[in-house]
């Protein structure tokens, strides 16, 4: 059954429904009302889970990580700089191949000090090891949430559900809660493969030596791969239970599009009705929605552009020296074609800057007009204000 | 929203098996497999060493582990402590000169601990709770029953008769007067000792089977026979008989030490006008403060400095509190009797360089042209001597071993004499060490022969010096302490921050100089544990736990109770023995 | 789609009553969208929400810019703020005010409608007189001027909604509905 509800709290009743046994967490703008609710389910018996208030990010993020060493289900919640604190536990989460599920509200880094739409914050975290997946709407992020419990604990890795800032997180809309029951039919108890157990003592993560770490990491790779090769068999088995599945990656009316627009998270939604609206005055394009940021599907996106000619991604990001990091990301998937499409990279919607439809018409229109990309990046809206 | 990128495949609902590479640090093996306690070359050892305060009193308290009992709040044990080495706590809590606050290292860093003030407090606490006397750890011996008769219930023959009893000796104690106590009962005016208190703990030696026969002098024929009766005698007649200064007019001069028992046994009458008060030591002062409690303006006469006083350091800072003028370098040579009163002539004295025998600073008179005071009354407090009738029983023969605190004369059977008649310093606690020494001597001469005397009371000494220790004569676990005497740089200050002593405060000046009450007050319980809590507690283990908690190598491990070292690991750094705040840690090298 | 957006103050329940129209206009069968517009907030200071109706999927998530209609929760807001920018022509504007502008030509191309909420509420027992609790009221006045959603669901949106004097609400609600009045601003 629908009910209006804002993203939040989307992904705070998954948590609910997901038989969580242990949150922490630590408030922060925009991620709170996550917790919040969670900490309320927990108060009133709801949620028969361990609350754990914790005085930092980092410390939150080490209470899951000691709690998920036993062998349950856990979960936390953060945004930007609650995320750049928890930075060294994620490393830990993800080398210790603990099923954590974290909620993360893409928020910007100050200063300028900053509370909005952002993904600097979890993209900064590509190298620690965590899948990373990136929801559009409110329904999409309780869905990925249920997801991410029965994939994290199906490869032993960590999982990052991501959410814009308010264009997803406070932004009330319909979204069907499911059943308790069809819930349990989908993400069975946790059974751990390796929990600590005070009757059967042993050291975990102990010193790794040149001689084993190199292995180690490589396990958290072939992780990853499997990652891409189990996905879509997860996704079976969430289809037949709720009818509703996204792909790692999404192609939007991509068959025989000249241009293709790549786009993430909420931006995708408003893209869409840009591609309606446009395609009644005779335009054409196609979207492709990146879901799965880690693993990165390169294989099944070098599919989706490769008839192309021509690539824009949409960049909510930016990587200083550099360019957006969606879009390096897709080039160098598209590296192994000999042929393959130009990829024009627009940068937009830093810091809660809205991407209106005004924006991806834009994107469309100055794709279509031009044979080559600028060189680097194409920074969208802004306006001269190098002086103070 | 299916994707269309996505590989079409059947459902596997039963196919998701978690088994995915995992590969991280897991194991059941541990870096103890290295016995890394190989590479020592010195090891810690628990060592309990010597404390300064314990060198240094003559009745060898175990005060380390006293105030560890006081500082954990229990007073039964810190009791227990005190009681095997010192039969009075609450007496010696008062009147005690206390070296042991002098030899304190805490006076290094701010000030000594105040542990007379807290012997008093436990002493005090034994007698209004009514703690019972630990039988079994304080009875160790069984001399055959052997009879050893007494002489004088003062300090020294009620402490002989306190450890030679525990030591299965069966005691009689014959006493001249009919109080037992002695000086302690009548020398020592109830302003500093109430008697309620002394009587208490003389009761409880009494208590422990010692027959007292009072108003029962000895006369020659009992010395003689004695060994009819007895298998030893302990001989503790105390100094009973005033010195004279051989002046002119001497007989107009009161003796003090009267006064002190009179005010212990009659009615006293008022006094009025200024009473002079010959000499310097603790009986000049004892008496100065009584007449001033009897309503006198006393005025203590000396012929040497003020420094040079015998009498107790605190004791003279107490008199003047009280108003009591000190004249010094004056010394007296002729008293007249005036209608009024007496003219006493005095001298005055000047200090010369070169000391004399006794190692005190010497005077000589300056100006033989007397001056003249008038006085209303004037009493001599000079001190006493050993009564004639013992003088030639007492002179050490060459066969007499001479011990620090006792005389061992072998006769029929053993004579030890003791107390002020042999001790070098009068105190009540130097009695207590003659008991304890000819307990002791006694005990090890009818074990092992008259050879094994000196043998053994130099195994029970407390940092080779010559305090005794009773629990090392019955095997306690002090025997295993070191005879180090631990320094104030052996302690790591790092656990002690600096903080004032504590002190229980006087009653206030008025009430306490027109009455007998007595003037020093006792601590509250709190104010004992902070001042507890100030003692480094030298060389004691005190379970602290901080050898545990920095050994880097988890070496140290508690088991049943004890602490134990885990010799294959321990790589010998020393942290423990350097975070030890007591030395009571040592590092010593592998052989 | 339709398009609305509320200017009120921080505290006076402008984001709850954006909310409480959407699960209203949900109920009788609309797709729905509606989240505030984030500043770094303050009490008393302006602040805004959008609320999107449509009888389709909603796709778009930008902010609203070209509003269909707008609901002000402040009289006094009118000449504080440019409450009209964007706005599209013959927009219903929602006023709380016991008294209309005195300039009405700013709104000459808008209906305008007046309740006097705050004085529903309080004949209510909704808040004091400092600070009356108006959004239940703005509810009842809104579904008037629209003609939509119907009363039951915006009755229904409350007591789902409002945890606390629930029939009060109900009743300011219904007061309001009545008590709107469409100002003639030619």
């Amino acid at each position: 059954m629908k009910h209006v509800i804002e993203g939040s709290h989307a992904i705070s009743e998954a948590v609910k429904l997901a038989r969580v046994d242990v949150v922490s967490g630590y408030p922060i703008t925009p991620q709170t009302h996550i917790i919040e609710a969670i900490s309320e389910y927990c108060a009133n018996g709801e949620m028969k889970a361990k609350f754990i208030p914790v005085e930092s990010e980092h410390s939150a993020m080490a209470a899951v990580v000691g709690a998920a060493s036993t062998g349950v289900r856990t979960f936390t919640a953060t945004s930007s700089h609650g995320l750049a604190l928890m930075h060294e536990m994620l490393h830990w989460a993800a080398g210790a191949r603990l099923p954590i599920v974290l909620g993360e509200v893409n928020r910007a880094l100050g200063p300028g000090w900053n509370i909005w739409m952002d993904q600097s914050d979890s993209l900064a975290q590509r190298d620690t090891g965590w899948i990373q997946l990136y929801c559009e709407n409110g329904q999409e992020a309780m869905d990925t949430t249920l997801f991410a419990f029965r994939l994290a604990e199906l490869v032993n890795l960590p999982v990052m559900v991501v959410i814009d800032a308010f264009f997803v997180s406070h932004t009330f809309e319909p979204v069907a809660i499911p059943e308790q029951e069809h819930v349990d039919d989908f993400l069975p108890p946790y059974e751990p493969r390796i929990a600590l157990d005070p009757d059967n003592p042993f050291a975990l993560f102990q010193m790794a030596p040149p001689n084993v770490y190199m292995e180690m990491r490589q396990s958290i790779h072939r992780a990853m791969e499997h990652t891409l090769d189990i996905y879509h068999e997860v996704e079976n088995e969430f289809d037949a239970v709720f009818h509703r599945r996204y792909g790692m990656i999404e192609e939007i009316n991509c068959e025989n599009a000249d241009i293709i627009l790549v786009t993430t998270g909420s931006a995708t939604s408003t893209a869409r009705q840009v591609q309606m609206d446009m395609e009644k005055q005779g335009e054409r394009f196609g979207i492709l929605k990146i879901k799965t940021f880690r693993p990165f599907p390169g294989k099944a996106i070098c599919n989706a552009l490769q008839k192309a000619k021509k690539v824009a991604v949409l960049d909510r990001n930016f990587s200083f020296g550099s360019g957006g990091i969606f879009a390096q990301e897709v080039k160098g998937a598209l590296q192994v074609l000999s042929q393959g499409p130009v990829v024009f990279n627009y940068i937009a919607g830093l810091g809660g800057r809205d991407i209106t439809p005004d924006i991806i018409s834009e994107v469309y229109l100055k794709t279509r007009d031009r044979d080559l990309p600028p060189c680097g990046s194409e920074w969208l809206g802004t306006s001269p204000r190098d002086e103070n | 929203m299916e994707s269309q990128a996505m590989i079409k495949d059947k459902p596997t609902f039963q196919g998701l098996t978690n088994n995915v590479s995992l590969y991280i640090s897991k194991s059941h093996a541990s870096s103890r497999i290295n016995k890394t306690g190989s590479w020592r070359f010195a090891r810690p050892v628990y060592e309990n060493k010597t404390a300064p305060c314990s060198a240094s009193c003559p009745a060898g308290n175990y005060i380390p582990k006293v105030v560890m009992h006081l500082s954990k709040e229990n007073i039964h044990g810190a009791f227990r402590a005190l009681i095997q080495e010192n039969p009075f706590p609450a007496t010696c809590g008062r009147v005690c000169f206390h070296t042991c606050e002098s030899a304190c290292n805490r006076g290094s860093q701010d000030q000594a601990v105040a542990f007379r003030c807290l012997e008093r407090y436990i002493g005090d606490m034994a007698i209004t709770e009514n703690f019972p006397l630990d039988a079994k750890s304080l009875a160790a011996g069984n001399a055959g029953n052997i009879k050893v008769a007494i002489l004088g219930a003062g300090p020294a023959g009620l402490s002989a008769a306190f450890f030679l009893t525990r030591l299965g000796f069966s005691c009689e104690i014959f006493e001249s007067t009919d109080k037992a106590g002695g000086v302690m009962q009548w020398g020592i005016p109830s302003h500093r000792l109430p008697k309620s208190v002394l009587d208490h703990e003389i009761q409880r030696i009494v208590n422990m089977g010692i027959k007292i026969h009072y108003n029962h002098s000895l006369d020659a024929e009992f010395m003689t026979t004695a060994h009819h009766s007895f298998g030893a005698m302990f001989i503790s007649p105390g100094l009973s008989v005033p010195l004279t200064m051989g002046i002119e007019g001497e007989s107009h001069i009161h003796q003090g030490l009267q006064l002190l028992m009179d005010i212990q046994t009659k009615d006293m009458p008022l006094k009025q006008g200024r009473v002079a008060v010959i000499g310097g030591g603790n009986t000049a002062i004892d008496v100065a403060r009584s007449l001033k409690r009897l309503g006198a303006d006393p005025v203590i006469v000396y012929r040497r400095r003020k420094q040079d006083m015998p009498a107790f350091a605190q004791e003279i800072v107490d008199t003047e509190k009280e108003g009591i003028e000190i004249i010094e370098l004056k010394s007296p040579v002729a008293v007249q009797k005036i209608d009024k009163g007496f003219i006493l002539n005095l001298v005055s004295m000047a200090p010369v360089t070169e000391k004399g025998n006794d190692g005190r600073t010497r005077v000589m008179p300056v100006d033989n042209t007397p001056e003249t005071m008038i006085f209303s009354e004037i009493y001599s407090g000079i001190g006493a001597t050993l009564h004639d009738s013992w003088k030639a029983d007492a002179d050490a023969p060459e066969s007499a071993i001479k011990l620090d605190h006792v005389d061992f004369h072998l006769k029929d059977i053993p004579f030890l004499y003791g107390g002020d008649c042999v001790n070098d310093v009068q105190s009540v606690t130097h009695a207590i060490a003659s008991g304890k020494e000819a307990a002791i001597a006694l005990s090890a001469y009818v074990d092992s022969g008259i050879d094994s005397v000196k043998k053994t009371v130099d195994i029970c000494r407390l940092g080779a010096g010559k305090a005794l220790s009773m629990e090392i004569y019955l095997q306690g676990e002090r025997r295993l302490n070191s005879d180090h005497v631990v320094t104030d740089t052996e302690i790591n200050l790092d656990y002690f921050t600096s903080t004032p002593r504590i002190e229980p405060g006087h009653i206030p000046l008025k009430t306490s100089v027109t009455s007998f009450k007595e003037v020093e007050k006792t601590f509250t319980r709190e104010a004992a544990m902070a001042e507890a809590l100030r003692c480094y507690q030298c060389g004691f283990c005190n379970e602290c736990e901080n050898c545990r908690i920095f050994c880097p190598e988890i070496s140290i491990t508690r088991q049943n109770g004890k602490k134990m070292i885990d010799l294959d690991y321990c790589k010998g750094c020393g942290v423990c023995s350097v975070e030890c705040p007591r030395n009571a840690i040592t590092m010593e090298e592998e052989k | 789609m339709i398009e609305i957006r509320f200017h009120g103050r921080g505290g006076q329940g402008t984001v709850l009553a954006s909310i409480s129209l959407a699960k209203a206009f949900f109920d009788s069968g609309y797709q729905v969208q509606t989240f505030p517009l984030f500043g770094v907030e303050r009490r008393g200071a302006p602040v805004e929400a959008f609320l999107r109706i449509s009888k389709s999927d909603i796709l778009v998530r930008s902010n609203v810019y070209t509003p269909d209609h707008l609901v002000v929760m402040d009289s006094k807001l009118l000449t504080a703020i440019d409450v009209t920018r964007g706005l599209k022509k013959n927009a219903m504007i929602l006023i709380n005010g016991s008294e209309p502008p005195d300039d009405m030509t700013p709104f000459k191309d808008f209906k305008v409608a007046m309740v006097d909420a705050a004085a529903v509420a309080l004949e209510n027992g909704l808040g004091s007189r400092t600070r009356p609790i108006i959004n239940t009221a703005m509810l009842g006045a809104f579904s008037r001027v629209m003609a939509m959603p119907d009363m039951k669901y915006i009755e229904k949106a409350i007591l789902k909604e409002v945890p606390v004097k629930q029939d009060q609400n109900v009743a300011a609600a219904k007061q309001a509905y009545g008590a709107v009045k469409i100002m003639d601003n030619k």
